[in-house]
């Protein structure tokens, strides 16, 4: 295929085909260093500390979150709506990047999927843990039941939610475990001990690599992209209109719908930066994620962070222009109030931060990155909780106004999804092929600086 | 190298001669529209001759609403005799009140004798050559009021018709010149043979910027007052023409700030293409070898020119489009008015791509192209249906008045025209080019691409028009006119633009990728 | 006379994509190509129909579409209709706008799943089949070439046109199975060689060593 000269390699290290094999089944075959296990213990503390807080809630009742009358949703809300934005840029970059034809999204669709997974497990923790009683969860399904004609409405968004998130949930993770089948069958070929071979012999389902599986499974991969590009449009639009359909001020806009879906990929997108530059370090995986891959991921920062600057711009404007006392009055209460810190922390976050990304130096830096990406984490966490507490702690009665603070609950639950989703990602670190290895060979002839060199300026 | 043919030549010329006519009958009408004295006088000398009051006054009247009948000890304070209106002016008079043991009331009436004002419309729609929408008549004041509303939008319409199809023609070529930005700030590969089409779309922007300024300008002195909030003395507590919602916009909304706003986006939009088109034309002369000089040049300047943009197309959805219907507003309505002319510049490169491969050029363009290019097209309209729906949902599902009354308007009066717009706009690229077949037909895409021009010029009507002609709404000779006159003037300036340099350019380092462009995965 | 089996093992797409187009323009068949990647333009050189996996997805797409219809519409307008937030649910069009974004969550959840459970199904994919590729090192960077043929004039015209076109091993055997057994034996001799010398992390000097035993043969 031919290739302009301006594309850079993006395979270092002169690699052909079966040193990309060695190096991705590397992990797999050989045992976990001090580092994974300290970073485990730790991570599956915090799971487990999350787990009891969890247990607590659930066992007492929603009462030792720090909630009250005015300020019905807080920490709870904001979590889920920040795992779910993380969970978006997965398959944003297998699906839409497939669209796009951007090749470099080869070295981190795997990663970035199984974080999507893992990151949608943690959301979808927080509506169910939400309801206080788990064990009826399941009646958020359309199911008909002993009590009559009581059904679930179809004209709430938080109906829409379910569909959304677990529609989202389950089409991710078998667009992810479609693109992993010929990779499981690659490990499972070069198995040594029988009891691995068994294991990736049965998570492979029996792939052989054939002509015609391989003509069947490209299609589906394009079809199930073109279905997952709209898919990560509505999952995080929808979770917009949880707010936006209703008429408190600072939650009922229209740009609601894109501009959290711009924000969820900027979230998601630095996620995928902290995790992938810890695991190319970790696996020796700096010859497929180059400093090439990290600075188109920041520039895919940059520009969310800067659409997400501009929305925020929009909604202070519009809520002037508009004219409505209320509207005007909680986005001044937003950036004036007692909350305002909360609110100053998402804008130097998410606004201003990135924009240090438009210094080349500072994007193919990899420390700068990895703070920016933290910055990003911090700042679209408090975007949430901006919107929700914030807009909800000064309601249209002053006499009910109220203030928000946390207890140990909620902080133990947040910090126990975060090492839940640790414990996932340093699992499957080491036990799944982390490069997506067969759709990578397809670009090592024009990709890899190996066939590159001699390919140049043709 | 194109060279424009008579053809387009003798197609563009009958066209902007069609428009010309259109527009130009338009004004006519609008000079000679009634005044608001004669409307007056004529209603009030008809009304004379049927002996019609000019306003019929109740005597004791106490209540407006006949809901509103009981105090707050809930006693009755309706007596038997008194006189109410519904409120559809039907005049009634109490004759019994009735208690169901309940606490509940009710009444029984006597209907008054309904004022006939049917002869009085027939009379001044007559006169007048008028028509008159007689479901609101309650008084000899509301017949005055429904026929200056008449001729209000009647010589409104040649403004509003011209502002359509300036905004839809100048915001293509700027989208345009997105399209062309963005190619370059993705390092697109697939394109590099047909950048001289976008090139030669944001040559029409000057153009549409004339226009615009003419429109505003004449706006601003007060020829017409399309944006409503230009109007005299609405900002003014003493004036009757006082709005006060409008007021408080007045900050935003005032005409010299407002002016300069034009100027400067119309300005940078001109600087950045001029740019642009220098650095591509440079690069066909300097380049080549492995100078990446112009290239790097191109792209830096499409990052900036899509950073201004990205700013600019908000304040200019709203300035242009947003703020005509005054008092509404929404934080979504610029994104997804870029979309849609995002989508229709995308239709216009395809359609005259399409067109130059269909008379003999572009051989090096293949099915891969015209793939991409139907990508494009379905991919942007599903976007459109997306932001169409999102604005619209959240605004439907909050029902709050200041909002909805946006909708309320247009479902009242364009009903069909919305229908139609979705489904050109979303359906038809929908159905038409999800098979990957259809995508690589040239001429599935060109009649797709064209429809698609056609739904957002739809749309785009939809954005105007309620906020200037509210019921009065024509979609006639003077719109389509003018629409088929701008379209000649577009395609004239475009393709002369195009016989002026290179087709293809040379030098741009994608060429190569460009040539041997092919997608092998559907 | 008896079938046999001509396996060509390449080391470069481009190589096996020319020999398949040179073998099939010879009038022969190309079984199958197993490979580590999907390499383009050899489904056509090899004679595969078009996938038509797309359009199942559309019906299912479409299916989706209907069942939820169906449901919502059984739900919320027939079953027990209700005025939500001012809004009453008397006909499936008043309140359209709310069933829409669940509707699209159906479609796309039909259009997904049904398609890759086709897709497996299609190509006998399962947890627990025990189908796999003659070869290991067809998952690795080699591509493997199968062809049929009984007549051995045709046979060696066949072996000359895949070592013509780059063919690193070219075998004739009887049936897939005797190569995969012959390369069983292989794989489990090195194990218990490894085993016995207790080599754990010998990853990449494993397959070149079998490569190696097999060119020596």
């Amino acid at each position: 295929m031919y290739r302009s000269p301006v594309r850079e390699p993006l395979i270092t290290g002169n690699k052909d085909l079966h040193d990309i094999t060695v190096d991705i089944a590397r992990p797999i075959e050989t045992s976990a260093n001090k580092w994974w296990w300290s970073l485990f213990i730790v991570s599956a503390i915090a799971m487990l500390w999350g787990f009891g807080c969890i247990a607590y809630t659930i066992g007492t009742g929603v009462g030792v979150w720090g909630l009250n009358n005015t300020i019905g949703w807080a920490w709870d809300i904001t979590n889920f709506v920040w795992w779910v934005g993380i969970g978006h840029a997965g398959t944003l970059i297998s699906a839409v990047l497939l669209l796009f034809r951007q090749n470099w999204r080869l070295s981190i669709n795997r990663t970035s999927e199984a974080m999507t997974i893992f990151a949608v497990m943690q959301a979808g923790l927080f509506p169910l843990i939400h309801m206080g009683r788990l064990w009826v969860g399941f009646w958020v399904f359309p199911l008909p039941n002993q009590y009559g004609p009581l059904w679930v409405n179809f004209n709430s968004p938080l109906l829409w939610d379910v569909f959304a998130i677990s529609t989202y949930f389950s089409v991710s993770l078998v667009f992810w475990y479609m693109g992993l089948i010929p990779d499981f069958a690659m490990i499972r070929d070069r198995a040594i001990k029988p009891i691995t071979k068994k294991i990736y012999s049965f998570l492979s389902f029996g792939w052989s690599g054939r002509a015609k599986h391989w003509q069947r499974h490209e299609v589906m991969s394009l079809v199930l992209a073109g279905l997952c590009t709209p898919l990560v449009l509505s999952v995080h639009s929808i979770v917009s209109m949880d707010f936006a359909t209703s008429v408190i001020p600072g939650w009922h806009t229209t740009i609601f719908p894109p501009y959290f879906v711009a924000g969820a990929i900027f979230g998601g997108f630095a996620m995928c930066q902290t995790l992938l530059l810890i695991a190319r370090k970790v696996v020796n995986l700096e010859d497929y994620i180059t400093m090439t891959h990290i600075e188109y991921m920041n520039i895919i920062i940059l520009v969310t962070g800067s659409i997400v600057g501009c929305a925020y711009i929009t909604e202070l404007f519009i809520a002037w222009y508009s004219g409505v006392e209320f509207e005007q009055y909680a986005f001044l209460n937003r950036a004036t109030g007692p909350y305002w810190w909360a609110y100053w922390a998402m804008m130097t976050c998410n606004v201003i931060s990135p924009q240090l990304m438009w210094f080349k130096k500072l994007r193919r830096n990899i420390l700068f990155t990895f703070i920016i990406a933290l910055f990003v984490h911090i700042g679209m966490w408090f975007e949430r909780f901006v919107i929700i507490v914030t807009s909800l702690h000064r309601d249209f009665l002053p006499s009910s106004w109220s203030m928000f603070s946390p207890t140990f609950v909620d902080l133990g639950i947040f910090i126990g999804t975060i090492g839940f989703f640790l414990v996932l990602f340093l699992i499957y670190a080491r036990t799944f092929p982390v490069i997506a290895q067969a759709e990578l060979k397809t670009i090592v002839k024009t990709k890899s600086s190996k066939y590159n060199k001699n390919k140049n300026g043709e | 190298m194109y060279r424009i043919t008579k053809d387009i030549k003798r197609f563009s010329t009958i066209l902007i001669l069609i428009g010309v006519v259109a527009i130009s009958y338009g004004f006519f009408q609008s000079l000679t529209a009634t005044s608001d004295d004669e409307i007056k006088y004529t209603v009030k000398k008809i009304a004379n001759e049927l002996d019609l009051k000019l306003k019929v006054k109740l005597e004791n009247e106490k209540y407006n609403d006949v809901g509103y009948w009981m105090d707050e000890n809930d006693e009755v304070i309706i007596k038997t005799g008194d006189k109410s209106k519904y409120e559809d002016g039907t005049k009634v008079v109490i004759t019994e009140i009735n208690t169901d043991g309940e606490g509940g009331y009710s009444f029984s009436t006597k209907k008054d004798k309904k004022v006939d004002y049917s002869e009085l419309i027939y009379k001044v729609e007559k006169k007048l050559n008028c028509s008159i929408d007689s479901s609101h008549i309650h008084s000899v004041e509301d017949v005055i009021y429904s026929a200056k509303h008449y001729f209000h939008a009647k010589s409104q319409r040649v403004w509003s018709s011209l502002l359509i199809s300036t905004l839809f023609f100048l915001m293509i070529s700027v989208a345009a010149t997105l399209w062309w930005a963005l190619q370059y700030v993705a390092q697109a590969g697939w394109s590099a043979l047909l950048l001289r089409v976008p090139m030669a779309i944001t040559s029409f922007i000057p153009y549409g910027a004339f226009i615009l300024i003419f429109i505003l300008v004449t706006g601003g002195i007060h020829w017409h007052h399309t944006f409503h909030w230009m109007a005299e003395g609405i900002n003014d507590p003493l004036d009757p023409y006082y709005d006060e919602i409008i007021a408080n916009k007045s900050a935003y909304l005032n005409i010299p700030f407002f002016m300069s706003r034009s100027f400067i986006y119309l300005l940078g939009w001109m600087f950045f293409a001029y740019l642009l088109k220098k650095y591509s034309l440079k690069e066909d002369v300097y380049g080549g070898g492995h100078s990446m000089k112009w290239y790097n040049k191109s792209f830096k300047v499409s990052v900036l020119f899509v950073l201004f943009l990205g700013v600019t197309s908000s304040s200019a959805g709203w300035d242009w489009i947003m703020s005509i219907d005054t008092h509404w507003f929404s934080t979504l309505f610029s994104w997804y008015a870029l979309a849609s002319f995002f989508v229709s510049a995308c239709a216009f490169i395809a359609i005259i791509t399409i067109y130059l491969m269909y008379s003999g050029y572009f051989k090096e363009l293949n099915n891969s192209h015209m793939h991409d290019f139907g990508r494009y097209l379905l991919a942007f309209s599903i976007f459109w249906t997306y932001l169409w729906f999102a604005q619209y949902m959240l605004i439907w599902y909050s029902n709050i008045p200041e909002e909805v009354a946006y909708y309320q308007e247009r479902y009242e009066y364009y009903y069909p025209m919305i229908i139609i717009t979705l489904l050109i706009n979303f359906i038809t690229p929908f159905l038409l080019l999800m098979k990957r077949s259809s995508k690589r037909s040239k001429g599935q895409l060109l009649f797709v691409a064209c429809l698609i021009v056609l739904g957002h010029y739809f749309d785009v009507f939809l954005m105007i028009t309620p906020g200037t002609m509210h019921d009065h709404w024509h979609l006639g000779f003077i719109e389509i006119g003018t629409f088929l006159g701008f379209l000649g003037l577009f395609v004239l300036i475009v393709f002369r633009n195009l016989s002026k340099h290179q087709l293809i350019q040379k030098n741009h380092p994608m060429i190569g990728e460009s040539e041997h462009h092919e997608i092998h995965i559907h | 006379m008896e079938n046999k089996v001509i396996y060509g093992l390449y080391g470069d797409d481009d190589h096996v994509l020319a020999a398949t187009k040179k073998i099939v323009s010879k009038g022969y068949r190309v079984n199958e190509v197993y490979s580590p990647y999907p390499v383009h333009g050899l489904d056509t050189a090899m004679g595969l129909n078009y996938s038509r996996l797309a359009i199942t997805s559309f019906m299912y797409g479409l299916l989706g579409f209907g069942l939820i219809t169906l449901l919502m519409w059984f739900i919320m307008i027939s079953d027990w209709p209700m005025i939500i937030g001012g809004k009453p649910n008397f006909s499936y069009g008043q309140a359209l706008p709310a069933f829409i974004p669940v509707t699209f969550e159906a479609t796309v959840f039909c259009a997904a799943h049904l398609m890759v459970i086709t897709f497996l199904f299609r190509c006998g994919l399962f947890p627990g089949s025990s189908s796999r590729n003659p070869d290991p090192r067809t998952t690795d960077d080699k591509f493997l070439m199968e062809v049929s043929e009984s007549d051995p004039k045709k046979i060696t015209e066949i072996k000359k046109i895949m070592k013509e076109c780059g063919a690193e091993e070219v075998n004739v055997k009887n049936s897939v199975k005797e190569l995969m057994d012959e390369i069983d034996g292989e794989l489990s001799k090195k194990n218990k060689v490894s085993k016995r010398r207790k080599v754990k992390k010998s990853n990449s000097s494993f397959l070149t060593n079998i490569i190696n035993k097999i060119k020596r043969k």
